[in-house]
C-alpha cells in the first residue's frame, strides 16, 4: 500500500507538471463540445428553416382551393408562392417555372373546382334518392402537380396526400349536406348535420420516453456525452506517452528493479487517469447543464440516476485507460503511440457515432458501429439522458466497457510477463 | 546454493529473437560479497543484457542467476530489496525536482516518513547537492544529473549496487566525487558491480575485474594479479585490448 502511495505521488506530480498534456485533456474537450454543439445546432436549424419552394396557382374560388392553400402552408415544409411577376401563371407557365428549377413543386387548381365537385355530388345524390339504377357519369376534376426530378419523394408524397385528403373531405361534406337537404325535403323531422366535418381521428405524434418525462433529443444531449467520451478516450495519447517516456528514459526499468510489481505500477497510472477522466466528464456535464445555455443552446438534463451516470462514466474511463495501457506497452516509441493512439481514437469516435449519431447511419455502418467502445458508452448515455434510465438499464454497456478495459489490461500485463520477471 | 557470492550466474544463456548469435553464451560470473567488481567489455559484448537479466528486466533462455543466494527465477521478491540499480541513462523524472525524485524512489524501496526525508537529505549533502534539492532535474547539469542518478539507486542502502557507466559524460570533479563516494560505500560493506569503459577508473577502484566478450567471461580476478599473468601488459587497458582485440565493435540492439 505504501508503494502504491509513492507511485500515485509520482504519477500525480508528473500529470500536473505536464501543462501541454493538461491542456489537451481538459481544454480541448471543452472547446470541442461548445464548437460542435453550436455547429450541429445551427446546422439543424438551417435544415429546419429551409423550406421547399412551391408555386401554388389557385384559380378556384370555392372551399377546396382555399382549404388546400391553407393546409399546404400549414405543413411548414414549403415556401408557398402564388404569383409569378405579379400575376397568376397559367398551366404551361407553371410547368416551365418548375422545369427551370425556380420551384421544386407546382400545384395547379383549375377554376370552379369546388363547383364541379359540388355539381357532381348534387347530381349523384339526386339520382340516388330518385331510385335510379344507373348513376350519372362523373365529370372528373383535374388537379395538376409538377415536380422537379430532384425533389425528395417524401415532399411530393406529403403534397399528394394533402391534396387527396382535402379533396375527399370536401366531397364528404358536400355529400352530407346534399343528403341532409334531400332527407329534410322528405321528412317532417329536421335532420341536422351542420357542423359535422368528419374529422374524428386525430393523429398525435410524440417522442417515445419513459414515465412521462418530457425529454426531447437535441444537439446538447448528443454532443455532451459524445465529446466527453472522445475526451476520455483521448487520454490514451497522454497515458501511453507517459508509459513510453518512462520506458525510454530508463526510470521504468529502475522502478521495476524496486520491490513493486508491474501491476502496481499500472494500477497507479490507472487510478490517476481515472480521476482525470471523471473530472473531464464532470466538467463536460456541468458545461452542458450550465454553460451551453449561455450560447443559446438547450440545457442538458442529466437524468435522475446519479449512480447510473457515475457507473457508466467509470466504465468508459476504465475502457479508455485499459486501451491506453495496452498501447503504451505494445508501441515501441512515443511517436508510434501518439500517432496510433490518436488515429485509432478518432476512428473509434467516427465509427461509434460521435460526429454523426449512429441512428443516422446506414445499416452497414450501424452494424460496424457496434464494434466501437465509444458506441457502447454513447448508447448508455442516451439511455440516461433521453430515456431517464437507471443503473440496470446501462449495465450491459458498462459490462462491455469494463470487459474491453480488462482485456487490454490483461494484454499489457501478459506482454510484460513474457519479457520480464515480475514479483 | 552457496551464498558466498553476492551475484552468481551459472551457464547463463540468452539469445534475442531473430538473432543467430547468442548475446549471453554460457556466462559464468561470480561476484563475491563486499567486492567492488569491475565488468569490462567492448560494445555489444552483452554486459547490459547481463545486468538486465540479473535485475529481472529480461528473461533468460537457460542457466541460472542467484542474487544474495536467491534464484531470480523463483525468488524475485526476495532479490529486489537487495539490489540497487544505477542505469547508464539518467533514469529520473525530468519534470520533478531532485527531492521529489528521491522521495519516490526511496518510498518505493520501502523507506517512509522521517527516515526517508533524513536519508534523502543525507545523500544530497554527501554528493554536494543540498542547494539544488528543489530544482527541477531538467535544469541540472550533466554531472548533477549523474549524481542524483547514483543517489536514487542507493537510497535504501542496498547490499548490492549495480552501476552501469556511472561516470560517463561528467567533468573531472564530478567523476572524482563519484568514485570517492563509491569507495566509501564499498568500504561500508556494499557489494558493487561496476561497469565502465574507463579502464583506468576500474584499475583505480576495483578489487576484482572480469573481462567479458561475446557473451562470455574471458578472465576474472584481482587487477594486479591479472596483469601479472600477462607480463607484456603494463595496465588493464593493454590487457583488455590483448584479450578482446583491436577491431571496432559496432553493434545494434
Amino acid at each position: 500500500m505504501n508503494k502504491l502511495k509513492y507511485l500515485l505521488y509520482k504519477d500525480f506530480l508528473l500529470l500536473i507538471r505536464d501543462v501541454a498534456g493538461l491542456l489537451l485533456m481538459f481544454l480541448m474537450p471543452v472547446i470541442l463540445v461548445v464548437l460542435m454543439t453550436l455547429l450541429q445546432d445551427s446546422t439543424l436549424n438551417v435544415v429546419k428553416d429551409t423550406h421547399v419552394p412551391l408555386l401554388l396557382v389557385n384559380n378556384d374560388k370555392g372551399e377546396l382551393g382555399k382549404i388546400i392553400e391553407e393546409e399546404i402552408t400549414r405543413t411548414g415544409i414549403f415556401d408557398v408562392t402564388g404569383l409569378v411577376k405579379g400575376r397568376k401563371p397559367g398551366l404551361e407557365e407553371l410547368e416551365k417555372e418548375v422545369a427551370s428549377s425556380h420551384y421544386m413543386m407546382g400545384i395547379y387548381i383549375p377554376e370552379n373546382t369546388t363547383e364541379s365537385i359540388r355539381a357532381n355530388v348534387a347530381e349523384y345524390v339526386l339520382a340516388a334518392f330518385s331510385g335510379e339504377e344507373e348513376m350519372p357519369p362523373i365529370k372528373k376534376v383535374d388537379l395538376t402537380v409538377f415536380i422537379d426530378p430532384t425533389t425528395k419523394t417524401s415532399f411530393f408524397t406529403a403534397v399528394t396526400s394533402t391534396l387527396q385528403e382535402k379533396a375527399q373531405k370536401v366531397q364528404f361534406e358536400f355529400i352530407l349536406s346534399q343528403m341532409t337537404e334531400q332527407v329534410n325535403n322528405m321528412s317532417p323531422i329536421p335532420f341536422n348535420t351542420k357542423g359535422f366535418t368528419g374529422d374524428q381521428v386525430n393523429i398525435e405524434i410524440r417522442n417515445a420516453r419513459l414515465e412521462g418525462k418530457d425529454i426531447v433529443p437535441n444537439s446538447v444531449q448528443h454532443n455532451v456525452p459524445a465529446w466527453s467520451l472522445f475526451a476520455i478516450f483521448f487520454i490514451v495519447v497522454s497515458l501511453a506517452g507517459s508509459i513510453i517516456r518512462e520506458r525510454e528514459g530508463g526510470s521504468f526499468s529502475r522502478l521495476l528493479t524496486m520491490p513493486c510489481s508491474y501491476t502496481e505500477y499500472l494500477l497507479s497510472k490507472a487510478l490517476v487517469f481515472t480521476l482525470v477522466a471523471l473530472i473531464q466528464f464532470a466538467i463536460m456535464l456541468l458545461m452542458g447543464m450550465y454553460v451551453l445555455p449561455y450560447f443559446g443552446l438547450e440545457s442538458l438534463n442529466p437524468g435522475t440516476s446519479f449512480p447510473a451516470l457515475f457507473i457508466l462514466a467509470l466504465s468508459c474511463a476504465f475502457a479508455a485507460i485499459g486501451y491506453g495501457i495496452a498501447i503504451g506497452n505494445l508501441a515501441r516509441t512515443d511517436q508510434q503511440s501518439s500517432v496510433f493512439g490518436a488515429i485509432s481514437v478518432v476512428i473509434m469516435a467516427a465509427v461509434g457515432g460521435v460526429w454523426v449519431p449512429s441512428f443516422l447511419m446506414s445499416d452497414v455502418m450501424k452494424n460496424i458501429s457496434l464494434l466501437s467502445p465509444m458506441h457502447w458508452g454513447l448508447s448508455g448515455f442516451y439511455d440516461i439522458f433521453l430515456r431517464d434510465a437507471g443503473v440496470v438499464a446501462i449495465l450491459p454497456e458498462s459490462a462491455a466497457l469494463f470487459g474491453f478495459g480488462a482485456v487490454c489490461f490483461a494484454l499489457a500485463v501478459g506482454y510484460n510477463h513474457k519479457y520480464r520477471i515480475d514479483i | 546454493m552457496n551464498s558466498q557470492y553476492a551475484i552468481e550466474t551459472v551457464h547463463l544463456k540468452k539469445t534475442y529473437r531473430g538473432k543467430a548469435v547468442p548475446t549471453l553464451d554460457d556466462l559464468c560470473l561470480r561476484i563475491p560479497y563486499g567486492s567492488l567488481f569491475g565488468l569490462l567489455a567492448p560494445n555489444g559484448a552483452g554486459k547490459t543484457t547481463a545486468i538486465n537479466v540479473i535485475c529481472g528486466l529480461r528473461r533468460f533462455d537457460g542457466g541460472a542467476v542467484f542474487v544474495g543466494g536467491h534464484s531470480i527465477a523463483t525468488e524475485m521478491k526476495a532479490v529486489k530489496p537487495l539490489l540497487g540499480l544505477v542505469p547508464q541513462e539518467i533514469a529520473l523524472f525530468p519534470s520533478l525536482t531532485a527531492r521529489e525524485n528521491l522521495k519516490i524512489f526511496g518510498g518505493l524501496n520501502g523507506l517512509s516518513g522521517s527516515k526517508l526525508n533524513s536519508r534523502v537529505d543525507e545523500l544530497l549533502t554527501l554528493f554536494d547537492l543540498t542547494q539544488s534539492r528543489d530544482t527541477i532535474i531538467g535544469h541540472f547539469s550533466g554531472g548533477m544529473k549523474r549524481r542524483i542518478n547514483l543517489i536514487a539507486g542507493m537510497l535504501h542502502s542496498p547490499r548490492i549496487l549495480i552501476l552501469d557507466e556511472p561516470t560517463v559524460g561528467v567533468d573531472a570533479q564530478s567523476r572524482k566525487l563519484i568514485l570517492d563516494k563509491l569507495l566509501e560505500i564499498n568500504r561500508s560493506g556494499t557489494t558493487i558491480l561496476f561497469i565502465s569503459h574507463y579502464l583506468e577508473e576500474a584499475e583505480e577502484i576495483c578489487s576484482e575485474v572480469a573481462f567479458m566478450d561475446r557473451g562470455t567471461i574471458l578472465c576474472q580476478g584481482n587487477p594486479s594479479r591479472l596483469k601479472a599473468g600477462y607480463s607484456e601488459c603494463p595496465n588493464l587497458e593493454s590487457l583488455y585490448l590483448t584479450l578482446t582485440g583491436k577491431k571496432m565493435r559496432d553493434h545494434h540492439e
